[in-house]
């Protein structure tokens, strides 16, 4: 497991697997809260198609659950997104943990990349945790300016440079093909 | 009608109401409570998952075909209570909170229920009190951080409500439809060969 621990209140915050049907509900009920309730995202576009083909990881204080990721797997990387950490427990290092886990599980699962979208007033926070744009010109795409970001699992082994062959080629948005299928990483 | 009811007023957005009747109904019922009640009112996920959603039903209510609203009802003897209503923030303008508690009354009347009951926030009682609830008595009583007073509102029960004497294929229907046919009834088609008889009689000799 991790070897990053966060106490709250002298209380630890627990990173697990969503395993059941309760796990997933109380990942789906903080995005709910952080998504639809906080920033007023439509219910359609948070729970988008992709969460039965995902990972979810929850964070929890005690009992309660205050964080989730999701996880998705494409065939050249893996990919978090919908970090989400209740309002009041914001700024415990929560997020982090949850993407530590991410990290850990892409590494067993033998993923060298992990890609995100980030919206561009959160770019900051990732490059503070070894996180780069993928294109160093990217000025954000779609309506929401989302700038692809990525960083190695493991981080004694550096991506190569974005024009390299080896470069994971990505559709910025949508993240589906004609048929409503998630697109991969190795298309162009 | 308890049945669905949809209304579309020209170019005003499309409203539907209906008992959620499948897991993804329920989930966005559920979702729907996590963003106003965890999200904006910061209240503990085990307050607001308190053990009751699934003896209840719940009703959702759509704007445009996007949830928008959830009310949950629990069924005592004699009265059906009415909690957890929420509207998303962004339709708090469209005047949806009385149509849908309306509706939900509408509701529990059908099922034969000859009062609705709820635990009204303070901030509230004039709303309820227009619906034509009253207070129970004058306890004023508090939880999640909220003074509520206890509200109930008599219905008209006809005299179809269901009974033990009620057309046993119409008590088979959807709870929100019970003035219109259901699956079971179509079944009825097929006849009544009694597949597992032969089991049963090896069983019993």
């Amino acid at each position: 497991m991790t070897s990053k621990t966060t106490t709250i209140g002298g209380q630890a915050v627990t990173v697990k697997l969503a395993m059941k049907m309760e796990d997933s509900l109380q990942a789906f009920a903080v995005r709910a809260a952080c998504f639809i309730g906080e920033q007023d995202i439509p219910y359609s576009e948070e729970f988008d198609g992709h969460d039965f083909g995902a990972t979810h990881m929850l964070a929890c204080l005690g009992e309660e659950p205050v964080g989730t990721v999701r996880l998705r797997w494409f065939k050249s990387f893996a990919m978090p997104e919908r970090l989400a950490v209740m309002q009041r427990f914001r700024g415990n290092g929560i997020g982090q943990l949850l993407i530590e886990r991410c990290r850990q599980l892409a590494e067993s699962r033998g993923a060298t990349t992990l890609y995100t979208q980030a919206l561009p007033q959160d770019v900051g926070y990732w490059e503070k945790y070894g996180w780069r744009r993928l294109d160093a010109e990217d000025k954000g795409k779609g309506p929401k300016r989302l700038v692809a970001m990525v960083r190695p699992v493991d981080p004694s082994k550096p991506l190569p440079h974005a024009d390299s062959p080896e470069q994971v080629t990505l559709r910025s948005e949508p993240q589906v093909d004609a048929s409503g299928l998630p697109v991969g990483g190795d298309r162009r | 009608m308890t049945e669905r009811a949809t209304m579309d007023l020209g170019n005003r957005p499309e409203i539907t109401i209906k008992l959620a009747s499948t897991s993804d109904e329920m989930m966005q019922c559920f979702m729907l409570r996590a963003a106003v009640f965890m999200g904006e009112q910061q209240c503990p996920y085990w307050e607001e998952y308190d053990g009751n959603d699934y003896t209840a039903s719940h009703l959702i209510l759509y704007v445009d075909g996007e949830p928008a609203a959830s009310i949950r009802v629990r069924w005592f003897a004699n009265f059906a209570k009415l909690e957890r209503a929420i509207i998303l923030k962004r339709y708090r303008s469209y005047g949806l909170f009385l149509p849908f508690v309306h509706w939900a009354k509408e509701f529990c009347r059908k099922k034969g229920y000859p009062k609705a009951y709820l635990h009204g926030q303070r901030r509230l009682w004039p709303i309820f009190e227009r619906d034509g609830f009253r207070k129970v008595d004058d306890k004023v009583f508090h939880f999640s951080d909220h003074e509520y007073g206890a509200f109930a509102c008599d219905l008209d029960v006809g005299e179809d409500a269901p009974s033990v004497t009620t057309d046993p294929m119409v008590l088979n229907r959807p709870e929100d439809q019970l003035d219109m046919p259901g699956i079971l009834e179509e079944s009825m088609e097929r006849g009544a060969s009694n597949p597992h008889a032969g089991w049963t009689e090896r069983r019993a000799s």
